[in-house]
């Protein structure tokens, strides 16, 4: 096991590698110099040039590279170009915001989208799987601004049950030491402030796991049909088994692995979704910082950060399939 | 959005500053500037003295106010600030030696300043100054402390003196060093600040109001290396702590990129009267309008300084929410063309754009009745604003003019761009606005092709370095004066060339413009701009379109705000009723 | 971006049956199907609108002012009418036109990006299959929307890049489909019969390889089908979407109703029912050709 790991750990530097020098290449080739979006649209031609040259611009591409990956394997992600500050410190402020909606939209897609297909596939064609169904498809359908502005409407602003936007309320002062909202208030022994941060993941939450709570769903409840068939279930059941004892030994048992994987491939499409949701929920997370960042073409910025991005999806999608030993013996890491 | 560059002011005006103190006024001609700004929007201005003591019962102290601004602020240090969200924080933060009274645009207070003398020939100011003021730091507020802002500003090099650094600086005195209308500051005593320019400039004391004249803490600019060459190696700039060392009522605390910006009371405020009821203010950035508006239904937060006008129906409907009138315009919206392209070297095109478009339904449509429609190229209620006459909605005259121009119809096609991402005070939803356009002027034959790009990412840029054919761009005023929209921030010339935004040539204009702005005398003035205006009636270099009075939305408890057009409020006479 | 193609079983075990007998069965399978019946109703409702536009539109969908703003649905004006005084169900009912367009050249654009890449992968194999996989997982390791305004950024705001954009963000799912099928296929026993009776290896690769492995890359692009017009909208709520406004498409006119919801909660029914039209057509059939191309799923 462990050593299957490891090769999963070194498959993914050729990867990480690859994706490197891709965003490299592809944030070069945008229109634009950073160091005229830096000094404005009145610069001088000499002082865009000398800033070229502090920031390293002036040099060959290669060189730009090499000294890039050099700073990146010394866990220096750069500094941004637009307020000098370390790139790995405004990363660390912001990504808790951002994992704390993905893992808030994961928990409340899975929670609800594995029971729910399970229901459904109990009774295929039955008129509660026509509804889980149609609910499952509603839920790919809207896209996710829409349905967090309506959320809103709805929620915040006519039922006035929970806030519409931002991550605690900011009259309390909370200190911020880890940067997870859930987390610091703890720390700082405050339930009320623990709750009003809890109250204000729910509606982002709800809006960016729709999605993922749809495909959930919908593959979980093909994933047990699917298994449900099989003629080992037939046998437990003609053993006479109880019904909950084949649902949890025999069916979710195997029924988990595509369920798994699919938890895992949605991590992507989560934080791409994320980007939208933390512009429509006033969230401080790294989606929208990433997108300014392209914007005002702050290279170290875009290119550390959808590294990290993708390191943390690579990561989640390892940890899937080590999953997959504990969900199935079967399956040897050869 | 945010991180708008608003364009030039400057170029003297005659707009007689007749303020408290023994001033004696003394208009002159001045230089032009020597930058070519891009245009569009303002938004700085000084310090507010006493609250004008609203008649909303008796002010409450303590409380947070959380205020929404439509984007993140791009600087902390108040030499660089050109755009409004900045500028909303650095107002609360940052005074300079002289004001506008809350509530106007162009009334001039003494704040830093006690009082001031202008010599005879227009060239020395003698600031009198108050004196036991303190900075945030405790540093000592005195005529070095004057000084040393001044000289820095004026001995900017490299980025620094670049127009998207100190803009302000750059354009009120024309340059920096040698080039720069300062020749010197001296602290000539401990209260007292002698600034001599090289030539007589009327708009002087005006131009200072606006908050890249602020006076910072020297201690606090030398402690995170404000001058340093490259600016984001500035901590003063990129909002460390520590950054932004005023006199103002509220102190600056915190700031979190994208996240918010907090300033806090300043207990110790130099002006009793004007000491904060608000224990903080806490402003955070939010970039849609919907969510801007049910974050205020929601009590999220509890003041907007941008809300879309068609929601001021939601606001006034809501008895948990109140929406603030900012007072008279001190804007314009115009439908911009470009000469060189073609059809609109065509003067009959030109006016012919202008009958197409129906204004009024712009304004019941988009600014839910917060505009009238602009008779001139500046606010209706402007210093010597005159109203053109411009011409009525009528596409039937439209069609008749594009005939009568014998532009073939081939070139009646041309690419017409609007900003995505963004909404101004000016411009609520440019996309909206830009598709009933569009559809006025295909209705009298005009063929404009759509094309957009963002606010910030281009869009400025390209339309003032005269990129586009026809565009949509505007202009928010730093003081209600035809100079600050008529000249520089529209119809300047630059080496003899005109702005290439517009490329409108007009040789005669730029002398009577010039004139005009040396006119020693009130019935001078308003006949040289009103002629001024004439001329550019005649020549239809763009369409006016509204003056609009943007509103600011707030929780119904939220009381003592004091708008002002120029949308440079200043939120110590603010309080919560709850 | 934020929706992936999923549930797509890579190698779909097809046994040995030529590429016209699998087709014919699945076909009379997907018959049995009703969601999947029900779902090929609502693609043809959604395509004989888009092709009838000019005749079922009751006005022009770009002729504003017939009525005061955000007027209430009326007996003439059946959807109401939007921000400019245009006909909302007329700009649906053309917005169809667009949406399908925008949906069948981004699935197609991206079908033939990743069927190139995922051919060559599993058809080669190798170190062409090693390169390109991990090409793939570079892609796939990018947030799709991120992917998308980068390629707005390099490329300028236009229909065509928002196309673009879109089956960049397919492509390697489709390349990783087409490539598990194509390798599940290799060692099938019909393949090894061509191979042992002389056939070339291209040839086994086009004759029988791929249209056996097509089957759920078909499946893939249904589901992508679906998901084009929200991704579509997604960009446009930043602000990236089509840049002439006018243009009556259903993302575009789905943001611009949830900028009016006070005021005209009506709008949102029209773009939105007709998105979700589209939407479930699209996934049911989707489903019912994986069921149907699955004989394993057979139930």
């Amino acid at each position: 096991m462990l050593q299957y790991i490891v090769r999963r750990l070194l498959s993914a530097v050729p990867v990480m590698f690859g994706l490197s020098i891709i965003l490299f290449a592809f944030i070069h080739l945008l229109p634009g110099d950073p160091a005229a979006t830096i000094l404005g649209q009145h610069a001088r031609p000499e002082l865009v040039a000398a800033m070229r040259q502090r920031l390293g611009l002036d040099l060959p591409l290669w060189q730009q590279y090499v000294n890039y990956m050099g700073d990146l394997l010394r866990g220096d992600l750069g500094r941004s170009f637009v307020n000098n500050r370390p790139v790995l410190d405004d990363f660390l402020i912001r990504f808790p915001g951002t994992i704390e909606l993905t893992v808030a939209a994961m928990i409340y897609a899975a929670g609800l989208g594995i029971p729910l297909g399970r229901f459904a596939a109990r009774r295929p064609q039955s008129t509660g799987d026509a509804i889980v169904t149609v609910v499952s498809l509603l839920g790919i359908s809207v896209p996710i601004f829409v349905l967090g502005l309506t959320l809103q409407y709805g929620f915040s602003v006519q039922l006035r049950w929970l806030p519409a936007t931002g991550r605690i309320d900011p009259r309390l002062t909370i200190e911020q030491v880890t940067h997870f909202m859930l987390i610091d208030t703890l720390l700082a022994g405050r339930v009320d402030a623990f709750i009003d941060a809890l109250r204000h993941l729910i509606l982002p939450a709800i809006a960016l796991g729709s999605i993922p709570l749809a495909i959930i769903t919908r593959i979980t409840r093909a994933a047990v049909l699917d298994v449900a068939n099989e003629d080992y279930v037939r046998t437990a059941r003609a053993k006479g088994l109880r019904e909950q004892r084949v649902d949890g030994r025999h069916i979710m048992r195997n029924a988990w692995l595509p369920v798994v994987t699919v938890l895992g491939l949605q991590v992507g499409g989560l934080l791409a979704g994320a980007v939208i949701t933390e512009t429509v929920f006033a969230w401080s997370g790294v989606g929208k910082w990433v997108v300014e960042a392209i914007e005002a073409h702050d290279y170290f910025v875009v290119q550390s950060s959808i590294l990290m991005f993708a390191f943390i999806f690579l990561i989640v999608n390892l940890i899937v399939d080590v999953g997959y030993a504990f969900l199935n013996p079967r399956i040897r890491y050869s | 959005m945010s991180r708008t560059r608003f364009g030039a002011l400057i170029a003297a005006a005659t707009i007689l500053v007749t303020a408290c103190g023994g001033t004696t006024a003394t208009p002159a001609p001045t230089t032009a500037p020597s930058t070519a700004p891009g245009s569009s929007e303002a938004a700085p201005s000084g310090s507010a003295e006493a609250p004008s003591q609203a008649a909303e019962g008796t002010p409450k102290d303590g409380g947070t106010l959380i205020a929404a601004i439509p984007g993140d602020i791009a600087s902390t240090d108040t030499a660089f600030i050109q755009d409004s969200n900045s500028s909303a924080v650095s107002n609360q933060v940052v005074e300079g030696l002289v004001g506008t009274k809350p509530g106007t645009t162009g009334e001039i207070i003494p704040v830093l300043a006690q009082s001031w003398d202008v010599s005879a020939d227009g060239l020395t100011y003698d600031f009198k100054l108050r004196t036991g003021v303190k900075f945030h730091d405790g540093t000592d507020f005195n005529a070095d402390a004057v000084c040393y802002n001044y000289d820095r500003w004026k001995n900017f090099t490299g980025a620094l003196a670049s127009p998207d650094y100190s803009y302000y600086y750059g354009a009120v005195f024309g340059g920096y060093g040698a080039n720069s209308n300062m020749v010197s500051c001296t602290a000539k005593a401990p209260d007292e600040a002698v600034i001599v320019l090289q030539h007589p400039y009327s708009s002087f004391l005006l131009s200072q109001t606006i908050t890249s004249f602020g006076i910072n803490s020297p201690t606090a600019l030398k402690a995170l290396d404000a001058d340093n060459a490259d600016p984001t190696k500035s901590g003063y700039n990129t909002g460390a702590k520590g950054a932004m060392v005023g006199t103002g009522p509220f102190m600056f605390s915190e700031y979190v990129a994208s996240d918010h910006i907090t300033v806090v009371k300043n207990p110790d405020y130099w002006n009793k009267d004007g000491i904060a009821h608000l224990d903080s203010v806490i402003f955070k950035p939010y970039p849609d309008q919907t969510s801007t508006l049910n974050a205020l239904q929601a009590g999220d937060i509890d003041f907007a300084f941008n809300l879309n006008p068609t929601d001021i129906g939601t606001l006034k409907s809501d008895s948990k929410l109140q929406a603030i009138d900012r007072g008279e315009s001190c804007n314009l919206f115009h439908l911009a063309m470009n000469q060189t392209h073609k059809p609109f070297d065509n003067l009959k095109i030109r006016e012919a754009v202008a009958a197409a478009i129906n204004k009024q339904a712009l304004i019941d449509t988009f600014y839910g009745g917060q505009a009238t429609p602009a008779v001139t190229w500046m606010p209706k209620g402007g210093l010597y604003a005159k109203d053109e006459s411009l011409p009525a909605y009528d596409p039937e005259a439209a069609k008749k003019l594009i005939a009568d121009s014998g532009v073939p119809a081939s070139d009646l096609t041309f690419d017409f761009w609007y900003p995505s991402n963004v909404s101004r005070p000016y411009m609520p939803d440019p996309k909206g606005i830009f598709q009933a356009i569009a559809s006025d002027l295909q209705a009298v034959g005009f063929n404009p092709t759509p094309q957009t790009k963002g606010w910030r990412d281009g869009y400025l840029k390209e339309e003032s370095t005269g990129k586009y054919p026809m565009w949509l761009i505007g202009w928010t005023c730093d003081w209600a004066g035809p100079d600050n929209f008529l000249d520089t921030a529209f119809f300047y010339y630059t080496d003899g060339k005109p702005n290439p935004e517009f490329a409108y040539t007009n040789d005669a204009l730029h002398d009577t413009m010039k004139q005009a702005e040396a006119a020693t005398d009130d019935a001078t003035a308003k006949t040289l701009w009103e002629k001024a205006q004439d001329m550019i009636r005649a020549d239809m270099p763009t369409v006016p379109v509204v003056n609009s009075t943007p509103p600011a939305g707030a929780a119904a408890y939220v009381k003592g705000f004091v708008g002002s057009g120029n949308l440079t409020e200043i939120l110590n006479s603010v309080w919560l009723d709850k | 971006m934020a929706t992936t193609v999923q549930g797509v079983r890579p190698g779909v075990a097809i046994e040995e049956r030529a590429s016209r007998g699998l087709w014919r069965d699945a076909l009379s399978r997907l018959r049995r199907n009703k969601p999947a019946i029900f779902g090929m109703i609502c693609i043809t409702i959604f395509v004989t609108v888009a092709i009838l536009a000019p005749v079922l539109a009751p006005y022009d969908p770009n002729k504003g002012g017939l009525g005061p703003s955000f007027a209430p649905p009326s007996s003439e004006h059946l959807a109401g009418l939007d921000k400019l005084g245009r006909d909302e169900l007329s700009r649906v009912v053309w917005g169809a036109r667009i949406s399908l367009f925008v949906g069948i050249v981004s699935v197609t654009v991206g079908l033939c990006i990743g069927g190139i890449v995922g051919a060559l992968s599993g058809g080669i194999g190798g170190w062409v299959d090693t390169v390109l996989m991990r090409a793939v997982d570079v892609m796939l390791s990018i947030p799709g929307i991120l992917l998308a305004i980068g390629i707005v950024a390099w490329l300028g705001q236009g229909l065509p890049q928002i196309m673009l954009a879109v089956a960049f963000t397919n492509a390697p799912i489709f390349a990783r489909i087409l490539r598990g099928s194509l390798l599940a296929l290799r060692e099938a026993e019909f393949v090894t019969v061509s191979r042992s009776i002389g056939s070339g290896s291209g040839r086994i690769l086009l004759r029988h390889m791929l249209p056996n492995a097509l089957t759920a890359l078909i499946v893939a692009a249904t589901l992508a089908l679906a998901t084009a017009v929200i991704d579509v909208a997604g960009l446009g709520f930043l602000g990236l979407g089509p840049p002439d406004p006018r243009t009556a498409e259903w993302g575009t006119m789905l943001t611009d109703s949830t900028e009016a919801l006070r005021r005209a909660p009506h709008l949102i029914f029209a773009p939105g029912i007709a998105i979700i039209i589209s939407a479930i057509g699209f996934n049911l059939l989707g489903d019912g050709l994986r069921e149907s191309l699955d004989p394993r799923l057979k139930r």
